[in-house]
């Protein structure tokens, strides 16, 4: 199911090119834009909202923002995927807090989605291999170490708020996190560089 | 704090789960182009995003690549940039009728004709003009990060659902979905309730076929003493008084 998302990522026209044709306003360049990302988009919003209806309108507003900070960004340098998944992420969970009654993390949400950011970052890095490969590594971690990865990105979860949920001491729950995000670098740290 | 004891925390960084003084440290060696720093914070972003990558599979319905063409630029929305072209196509025609007219001895009628529609498609470009002015006021507010968001309708499965936003200086935005278009002759009106005050009207709107609506109230917007922003069923003309229940209520 995944296969049709990865090869138009992997075969598609060059993520520059499209950069500039958004840049330039292509009428076109917009649903090249979502064919190519649409499906990543919105899985990712849906795993974190879990509710279609609710998925629908943070995908809406992602691209919506993508179009409008788009001159921003360098599509020399800059990756779109990585970009387009923390804007997703930081829609999901900007609504996840509200929902909440949460206040709005502003100075994170603008710090982490910068284009800036994604700068030089590897051209094709969401191939399936590495997608596959982060899969594999997920799956290695123990169950507690897995939950709060899962918690932190899907969620948003600071570790204090982990350890409420978990119902563990902070420390713990800092240990869990620290040695899951070394396993996954030790495991993907030859992918991500490659 | 030097790079090397920074490096640990490249990934809690890029995760949003540094806390400080080590996310103050990323920071600061990132603003001052930290040759280490950059490219170990850039791969632990690249690790993060594999993380969202792997999230199962899902198939996204038809019609939100519809809503998403909708945004402006895309496909549906190019029509903008093709306005000027049809007020000139529209001239065109007008020049051509009037040609026709005299040499057929119809000038009056065909004139009148071409007039009638000249003045739709500039009443036509007026509309998009107005609408784009819109999209645009939505935009800013959305791209205020200190604007003050709340959710309506997200506990309940029924309609009406979604997001006020309230900004300071730009003013108030509504996004609202399963909001059925108004019945004939009647209209959506928005009110700002301030504490303690009488329900302030912010405009009519209406909902598109598909049950979605974006309305925008501009100009500044006292957010702190503002206690709720509802929506009304009203009459075609809209109310000075709210029609109650609310068919929809937003409390800060």
């Amino acid at each position: 199911m995944l296969l049709p998302l990865l090869l138009a990522i992997e075969f598609g026209e060059n993520d520059a090119d499209l950069v500039k044709r958004l840049q330039r306003r292509d009428p076109r360049a917009m649903a090249e834009l979502y064919n190519r990302y649409g499906r990543l988009v919105y899985a990712l919003i849906l795993r974190v909202v879990r509710d279609g209806g609710i998925a629908e309108d943070l995908v809406q507003e992602t691209f919506l923002r993508v179009w409008n900070r788009v001159q921003g960004f360098d599509g020399e340098k800059g990756c779109l995927a990585p970009w387009l998944l923390a804007v997703a992420r930081n829609r999901a969970i900007d609504y996840l807090r509200s929902a909440a009654g949460h206040m709005r993390n502003a100075v994170e949400v603008s710090d982490t989605e910068h284009p800036a950011g994604f700068a030089d970052m590897e051209k094709d890095l969401l191939n399936s291999d590495k997608v596959r490969r982060v899969r594999v590594a997920l799956e290695k971690l123990s169950q507690n170490q897995r939950a709060v990865i899962e918690l932190a990105y899907f969620e948003g979860l600071s570790q204090a708020e982990m350890a409420e949920r978990l119902k563990q001491p902070l420390g713990t729950v800092k240990t869990w996190v620290r040695t899951a995000l070394r396993s996954l670098r030790d495991e993907l740290g030859t992918a991500v560089t490659a | 704090m030097t790079c090397d004891e920074l490096l640990d925390y490249y990934e809690l960084y890029a995760l949003g789960l540094a806390e400080d003084p080590e996310w103050s440290e990323i920071r600061a060696h990132l603003a001052r182009n930290c040759p280490t720093c950059i490219p170990g914070v850039r791969s632990a972003r690249e690790l993060i995003s594999l993380i969202g990558a792997a999230a199962p599979a899902v198939e996204p319905p038809s019609r939100l690549r519809d809503r998403v063409l909708a945004i402006p630029g895309g496909q549906k929305a190019s029509r903008w940039n093709w306005s000027p072209v049809w007020a000139v196509v529209a001239a065109c025609a007008l020049i051509a009728t009037v040609i026709f007219s005299v040499r057929a001895h119809r000038a009056s009628a065909e004139l009148a004709q071409a007039g009638v529609e000249l003045g739709r498609v500039q009443a036509e470009s007026a509309s998009q003009s107005r609408e784009l002015a819109r999209l645009n006021e939505a935009f800013a507010i959305l791209n205020q990060p200190d604007a003050r968001q709340v959710v309506f309708g997200g506990a309940t499965p029924q309609p009406p659902r979604g997001r006020v936003f309230l900004d300071p200086k730009r003013g108030v935005l509504l996004l609202a979905s399963n909001l059925p278009p108004a019945p004939a002759g009647k209209i959506y009106e928005m009110w700002v309730i301030p504490k303690g005050g009488k329900p302030v009207p912010a405009g009519l709107f209406q909902s598109t076929p598909d049950g979605t609506a974006l309305h925008v109230l501009p100009g500044a917007v006292n957010v702190a003493s503002t206690a709720a922003v509802a929506v009304t069923l009203e009459q075609a003309s809209g109310a000075t008084v709210p029609n109650l229940p609310p068919v929809l209520a937003a409390a800060l």
